[in-house]
């Protein structure tokens, strides 16, 4: 009866060694709303009775690791200022020379802002983010596409948006489960300060662009298998990320790239090349 | 003549929309937290969907947001406030243009 429990194990520790259990933990978490930043989270919900649908692409490249993920979001505005959602994920991983696509892990979300306050051509806003990261992707599969865990997210964020600038700042907290094998990739904390400018003034009617810069931290614990420390994960990245919002009316395309900046990881692990997000939004 | 049949025919075209146009009400809405067009769209849903409104227009720069009702269609100012309160933003000001 033992002897599964015993395999699996390794079997796992070596399917994280490489990147200390930090790369899905990543891709799936970053639920993009409306007009909010790119990687970082922004408090925008969606209006009452409003369907934001949301495709999203994105890639992480870390040495020899490159995942490539695209993901369905459908949000749905259940006040002024509340939206619940889901993310329906598509995953391809490579891992050397090994490789695999299917599906990735499920997630709901909803966000409530809790306070708003409105001037000319301001707004200012503050919500809260919860997101459930479920247990459906494929983690058999080599690279795994899923976490085999279910995830929760905790998020805060600031926002003040006028004519011409943007600033947010959000703090997020995401605890991991442990898999059936004893793995619980390490909790983290994601930390974003974002700045934004529109060159001209907007008109309703005619197509306008906002351009980004994100500083996104992350701090990462070690992961543990069976309750012991996994020495090769965790740790801290910091990354600056230009990005670009352009919208006409309803349709939105947002595009950004987290280019590192520093590192601090833990043991021997590769450090992020580079994560691109590329999403295409519509508000129907 | 023939001109005059068409300046005849041209008038009476013109005449029921000048007519309506004369009837319906316009409305204008000074709209606080209006800083984007992407987020200003749920403005214009939400009062489109109200019965009796014929068009919307949305002024960003300004934070104005006009509504044309069609003939005889009125807009209380209770509901043009709950209907921007749907979108999300703040009714600041309400009134009919004469």
């Amino acid at each position: 009866m033992r002897k599964p429990v015993l395999i699996r194990p390794v079997t796992e520790a070596a399917k994280w060694s490489h990147r200390g259990a930090i790369m899905l933990t990543v891709l799936f978490s970053g639920t993009v709303w409306a007009h909010d930043p790119i990687f970082g989270l922004g408090p925008h919900v969606l209006y009452k009775g409003g369907v934001e649908v949301h495709l999203d692409a994105e890639r992480d490249k870390a040495g020899s690791h490159r995942e490539d993920a695209a993901a369905v979001e459908l949000t749905y505005g259940l006040t002024g200022d509340w939206a619940a959602g889901i993310e329906l994920p598509y995953a391809r991983m490579e891992e050397g020379s090994a490789s695999a696509s299917g599906r990735g892990d499920i997630s709901v979300f909803t966000k409530y802002r809790f306070w708003r306050h409105d001037t000319l051509g301001v707004q200012e806003s503050t919500a809260v983010l919860l997101k459930a990261k479920t247990d459906t992707g494929d983690d058999n599969a080599m690279p795994a596409l899923g976490t085999g865990t279910t995830d929760t997210i905790l998020g805060l964020t600031y926002g003040y948006e006028s004519i011409r600038w943007y600033r947010w700042a959000s703090l997020r907290y995401r605890h991991n489960g442990g898999n059936d094998a004893g793995l619980r990739r390490g909790d983290k904390v994601l930390f974003d300060l974002v700045g934004g400018w529109r060159p001209t003034p907007p008109s309703y009617y005619e197509p306008d662009t906002v351009w980004l810069l994100e500083l996104n931290g992350e701090y990462g614990r070690r992961a543990e298998l069976n309750g012991a420390d996994l020495a090769n994960t965790g740790g801290t990245e910091w990354f600056l990320s230009p990005g670009i919002f352009w919208t006409q009316r309803n349709f939105a395309v947002k595009a950004g790239i987290q280019i590192p900046i520093a590192s601090a990881l833990n043991g021997n692990q590769q450090k992020t090349d580079y994560r691109a997000k590329l999403a295409l939004e519509w508000h129907l | 003549m023939k001109t005059i049949r068409q300046l005849m025919m041209a008038l009476a075209l013109l005449l029921p929309l000048v007519a309506a146009n004369a009837a319906s009400m316009t409305y204008t809405l000074q709209v606080d937290g209006l800083a984007c067009p992407f987020c200003a769209y749920g403005i214009e849903k939400k009062l489109s969907s109200i019965k009796g409104v014929a068009k919307v227009d949305v002024d960003i720069k300004h934070g104005l947001v006009v509504v044309t009702m069609t003939e005889g269609a009125e807009l209380s100012e209770q509901l043009a406030r709950d209907k921007v309160k749907d979108a999300g933003f703040t009714l600041r000001s309400f009134s009919r243009i004469p």
